[in-house]
């Protein structure tokens, strides 16, 4: 056809007619027309009859009716109409079904939004959207009348919080070291802020290390250290590198890192896992300068790799920390380690599967060290007596003694200790039913060891579930062991840790939190399954530790309505009112 | 002139120029401006005056309603974060690393 336009002939092309959307355009413009003039002969009809206006819409040809008739019976036997039909209770009969069913249609045949229709009110002509408000006939309302209708509506009342605070947020700022009090620092809000926009950061300027150390926490933490981000931190002038999580890094990653800090001295990297023997074989062949090593869970490095490091770099390595290694890393490479590695100040070995007895005895070689942190599998037979060999042999020099899950190690240990350690600052014993309380309290009592700083002495109890409340002769951390450890340490503390030790008695607390006592250090307390704890004794150690931070009272049930100081951080109540400087919150569970 | 120390406002400078005058005590939350306030040897502590000559009016005009942001809710418990324009968070965390805030 001459004359046709390259439209028409691509809709042709695709089996739509030009002419008919115009002709269905002009019918509808004609419908339209016509809506208004029938409404206004409507009102002068019968009520009746206006109640359903899409009946005198048109005289419809019988197809398009029996179509409609079909569509409501499908409606009569849907779930919705059976809902609705449920809301009339009373009088109600079969017209009432029609008129139902005849409603539902009407609404599911409303135009769709972008399409016109005419207000069900004031019969204006307006767009559809999908806000668009429906009238009470089921028709839909133009902007204004829905306005009005709105206003008309009452409002429903504002859903009310409960008073109170959640405990599930309370608890989760309070773990995050946020005490409830006032704002946090600008310095914080601004590392939140960077971490949340980290993806569109180019460059970081010159951030100090400090808070480059801050800012690889945080987002280690929300797991956002990607190779990407990697990129951000890696700065050829520093000398350390700090990343809480490389569980998304490749292999080329730790190339990428090593390559591009040459100056390297500190590498302290977890979680990981893609690290292989090239990347350590780099650092040989690099000859780098690392003193600490610092590495959670590098897997799949073999045995014969890390004897061969040790052999290459041993003799720079000042400390040296691993954790979580399964299938390599066996008591003769730990014996390699300790003959290559005699400058280690700082040891700490962690969930080495394929270690056990056998290597402590080279430990005792390491004449430099100052910090040693062993933990085997719970699994591991630990015994006594290479322990002892240790503290007779390292224990004058060692400032940190860190001995958990030796379940087996008896009161001899103690007596070592005792007898040897002059330096300790940080001494963890965890774990362990073996010790007396009897051997704790004389561990404590005339030790020249002065005053520590941070002693964690969680999981000193007897378990045994037949007896609950422990043998005669108690086992594990008590009375008598608490009150001579804070008569020794009291001056200095400020960590402590003695969850679980359930036997210290009411009367011990009572004790060593009484009037006139003071610990004027102490930060960190942690008393979780005291179960004797109460208000009470909540109150005297409020009295007793003016510089406490935080306080961990896991399962002390018998707390039930503290007033805690500004600036206390209060962890693991249960429905507790809490009143801080007269403000009294409570807990919602 | 009389040592400002009196004063109950100072008055914080940017380098493009910009005067923001501010409480004293609410300046004093950074632990930089109070060292620099508190000591007539400075000229700072003597005039009330001091001038931030690295960072921007913007820049400095976020920090001042950081300050009154924190003097203000100082005896509240739970206080959300003061809300921080994304484009401004490396340079504010500059400042506030310097301000020791």
């Amino acid at each position: 056809m001459p004359g046709r336009s390259a439209l028409t002939d691509y809709l042709a092309s695709n089996n739509i007619s030009a002419q008919q959307i115009r002709d269905d355009w002009d019918r509808r413009q004609a419908e339209a027309q016509r809506q208004p003039d029938q409404a206004e002969q409507e009102s002068s009809n019968a009520a009746e009859e206006s109640r359903s206006p899409s009946v005198l819409e048109s005289p419809e040809d019988p197809v398009k009716k029996r179509k409609r008739q079909q569509a409501i019976a499908r409606i009569k036997n849907s779930k919705e109409f059976a809902k609705r039909k449920a809301r009339f209770n009373g009088d109600y009969d079969d017209e009432d079904d029609d008129d139902l069913a005849l409603q539902i249609h009407e609404e599911k045949n409303r135009p769709q939004p972008g399409q016109l229709a005419n207000c069900e009110i004031c019969d204006k002509r307006f767009t559809v959207t999908p806000y668009s408000k429906a009238g009470p006939n089921g028709g839909l309302l133009c902007i204004d009348c829905s306005k009005k209708q709105k206003a008309d509506e009452k409002k429903p009342p504002a859903k009310k919080r409960a008073p109170g605070i959640g405990r599930r947020q309370n608890q989760a700022n309070l773990l995050d070291g946020l005490t409830p009090h006032g704002t946090q620092s600008l310095l914080e809000t601004c590392i939140k802020k960077v971490a949340d926009y980290i993806h569109d950061i180019e460059d970081f300027g010159d951030l100090p290390p400090s808070l480059l150390l801050r800012l690889g926490q945080i987002l280690s933490r929300r797991r956002a250290v990607t190779s990407r981000t990697l990129d951000l931190f890696l700065r050829p002038q520093y000398t350390s590198i700090d990343l809480f999580d490389c569980a998304k890094l490749g292999t080329d990653d730790y190339h990428k890192i090593l390559a591009s800090m040459p100056r390297l001295t500190r590498v302290n990297l977890r979680f990981t896992t893609p690290l292989k023997d090239q990347i350590l074989h780099y650092m040989m062949e690099r000859d780098m300068e690392i003193k600490d090593l610092h590495l959670d869970g590098p897997n799949l490095v073999t045995d014969a790799c890390w004897r061969q490091l040790f052999m290459k770099l041993g003799h720079r390595f000042l400390s040296l920390k691993l954790w979580n290694l399964d299938s390599a890393f066996d008591n003769e490479t730990a014996r390699v380690m300790c003959l290559h590695c005699p400058n280690l100040q700082r040891l700490k070995l962690k969930f080495l599967h394929k270690l056990d007895n056998d290597m402590l005895e080279g430990i005792s070689t390491l004449k430099s060290l100052q910090h040693l942190s062993l933990r085997f599998l719970d699994e591991t037979e630990t015994q006594t007596e290479p322990l002892l060999k240790i503290i007779s042999s390292i224990g004058p020099q060692l400032e940190t003694l860190s001995l958990e899950e030796f379940y087996l190690a008896d009161d001899r240990l103690l007596q070592h200790i005792h007898e040897h350690c002059r330096h300790l600052t940080k001494l963890r014993l965890t774990l362990n039913s073996t010790f007396t309380d009897k051997g704790l309290a004389a561990f404590f009592t005339d030790w020249s060891n002065p005053a520590l700083t941070y002693v964690d002495l969680n999981s000193l109890r007897d378990v045994d579930m037949t007896n609950p409340a422990g043998p005669e002769e108690p086992i594990g951390l008590a009375s008598d062991g608490f009150v001579a450890l804070m008569e020794h340490s009291g001056s200095k503390i400020q960590h402590l840790n003695i969850a679980s030790c359930r036997h210290i008695s009411y009367k011990a607390f009572e004790q060593v939190f009484a009037e006139g006592k003071m610990y004027p250090n102490l930060k960190y307390l942690d008393i979780s399954f005291s179960t004797v704890m109460d208000d009470y004794l909540a109150r005297c150690i409020f009295r007793c530790c003016p510089a406490l931070q935080r306080l961990v009272v896991f399962a002390c049930f018998k707390i039930r309505d503290v007033h805690i100081p500004r600036g206390l951080a209060l962890v693991g109540t249960v429905g507790a009112t809490i009143k801080i400087d007269g403000i009294t919150q409570t807990e919602t569970i | 002139m009389a040592p400002s120390t009196d004063s109950e406002f100072v008055t914080i400078v940017s380098n493009d120029g910009f005067e923001f005058i501010i409480p004293r005590s609410a300046a004093c939350v950074s632990e930089t401006f109070r060292l620099m306030l508190s000591s007539t040897n400075f000229p700072e502590g003597r005039t009330g005056r001091c001038v931030l000559e690295d960072y921007s009016g913007i820049v400095v005009e976020k920090i001042c309603e950081y300050f009154c942001y924190n003097e203000k809710h100082k005896d509240q418990v739970n206080v959300a974060d003061m809300d921080i324009p994304p484009e401004l968070c490396l340079e504010l965390l500059m400042a506030a690393d310097f301000l020791n805030t």
